[in-house]
């Protein structure tokens, strides 16, 4: 089953078994900001506002609850992000 | 009180603060009070890199063809670096490890300064590779007014603190006479230096160190000093790094997690700490106009590096939890993020530089539920 992902309430798209999130949202050309795209740096912090994820890399930054690093995670089933 | 290089006495370190506590005795990492440190040790450790792999040949020829006014932007970029890092390859194991209490951030600290050398190592490299006198260029640290206003500033914090904890150690809390003056010292007036001290690294390592990176990189965004870019993007990954350890140190004593006497602290030094940043920012941009004061380059002037500045000082109050206080909301330099990318993670690990790839790792904690996914 795929997975949808909403961002700012207005975009949507498909999560296609792309490494991250980040790679997924680049493909599908959602802007959001990146530096290390290896979990150190935050630049690519979001807010999950519904759903879950499953973490494909350690994230080394400090993350309030509900912040995501979309470098380090890929969806588990159908989110919606804030950016 | 006075440090002891082995605490006698038996203590639990996953109660310690990070600092302040008892010192540290075992040099113990199966059990963390913050797994994030070993987390941040394991990382810095992948990341280990040598600056003589970088052949920088090419940056001789690119060197001896540049105009003046850009060979002054290059080596005064340069010199600020080996400032910084000269700074820095010594005072946090100067400053914070006689008042470190948990192994996993005394290991960190030494970690993390020691990476630090690794960056002094490699401007020696560049230097020598692009000039014949490298003394020409290490003396202008001490001698040029421009560079030393750098230093007063960069150092201002460590030395306070170091000066505070050596009265610490040798006095003790309370009122005392040395050479005649009144003296006092306190704890809370320690901890409060601490926060401060630790404001202003991350200010060095996550907004003065990457308005140096941009003038790296805009040379190689032209196809030359593409050498001193390679080194430069690797120092970049680890101040990544460096910058991700003091956030989670100031995010650690505001929050709770850590000593409960420091979320007062923390909450009294907000004002200050925005100053310092607010200060930085204004700092790096005089800075900028000295770069530039003879000429731009193609890709870069004053102006672009100082709306970097300002981009960048607000990612980090960010980072911290601080409201921003520049009206710049994109980067004006998008090139750097490419320059910034440090672990190329859609390669097989075993042919790249891929840090999380560990071999040799043994999970003890294992049970037969473990193995419910595996087929034959």
């Amino acid at each position: 089953m795929s997975s949808t992902v909403t961002v700012n309430d207005v975009q949507t798209f498909c999560y296609g078994e792309e490494f991250s999130l980040l790679d997924s949202m680049e493909e599908h050309q959602i802007p959001v900001s990146y530096n290390c795209r290896g979990g150190y740096c935050g630049s690519c912090k979001v807010k999950l506002t519904s759903g879950k994820v499953n973490w494909v890399q350690d994230s080394l930054v400090s993350l309030e609850p509900g912040e995501i690093l979309v470098c380090c995670c890929v969806p588990d089933g159908s989110i919606s992000l804030t950016i | 009180m006075a440090y002891s290089t082995f605490n006698k006495v038996k203590n639990d370190a996953l109660k310690e603060p990070m600092f302040f506590g008892q010192n540290v005795n075992v040099a113990r990492y199966d059990q963390q009070r913050h797994p994030i440190f070993e987390k941040l040790i394991e990382k810095q450790l992948s990341f280990f890199w040598r600056p003589e792999e970088v052949d920088l040949s090419s940056d001789r020829k690119d060197f001896m063809a540049m105009a003046e006014h850009e060979r002054h932007i290059f080596l005064s970029n340069l010199k600020y670096q080996t400032l910084l890092d000269s700074v820095q390859g010594r005072s946090p194991n100067i400053a914070f490890l006689p008042v470190v209490s948990l192994p996993e951030l005394e290991t960190w600290l030494e970690t993390w300064s020691f990476s630090e050398t690794v960056h002094s190592r490699s401007y020696t490299h560049i230097i020598r590779n692009v000039v014949d006198d490298p003394s020409i260029i290490f003396d202008d640290i001490v001698d040029n007014p421009e560079i030393v206003k750098r230093a007063e500033s960069v150092t201002r914090y460590y030395d306070l603190f170091i000066e505070m904890c050596g009265q610490y150690s040798l006095l003790g809390e309370g009122t005392h006479q040395v050479d005649g003056k009144e003296i006092v010292v306190s704890l809370s007036a320690l901890k409060r230096q601490l926060y401060l001290t630790v404001a202003s690294v991350n200010v060095l390592e996550a907004v003065r160190f990457y308005v140096s990176f941009a003038c790296s990189f805009a040379f190689a965004e032209r196809a030359i000093m593409e050498g001193n870019a390679k080194v430069i993007k690797l120092i970049a990954r680890d101040e990544a790094l460096h910058l991700a350890g003091t956030q989670h140190m100031l995010n650690l004593m505001g929050n709770g997690q850590d000593d409960p006497d420091m979320v007062a602290i923390a909450e009294s030094c907000k004002d200050e700490v925005v100053e310092i940043f607010r200060e930085a920012a204004e700092q790096e941009r005089e800075w900028a106009k000295y770069l530039f004061k003879d000429g731009s380059m193609i890709g870069l002037n004053a102006e672009i590096l100082s709306d970097y500045v300002d981009y960048i000082t607000n990612v980090r109050l960010r980072g911290l939890g601080f409201d921003e206080i520049f009206d710049i909301r994109s980067n004006p330099l998008p090139w750097m993020n490419a320059w910034l990318v440090s672990d190329n993670v859609q390669v097989a690990p075993q042919e790249a530089e891929i840090s999380s790839y560990l071999v040799g790792a043994i999970d003890s904690n294992m049970d037969d539920a473990d193995f419910d996914d595996f087929d034959l």
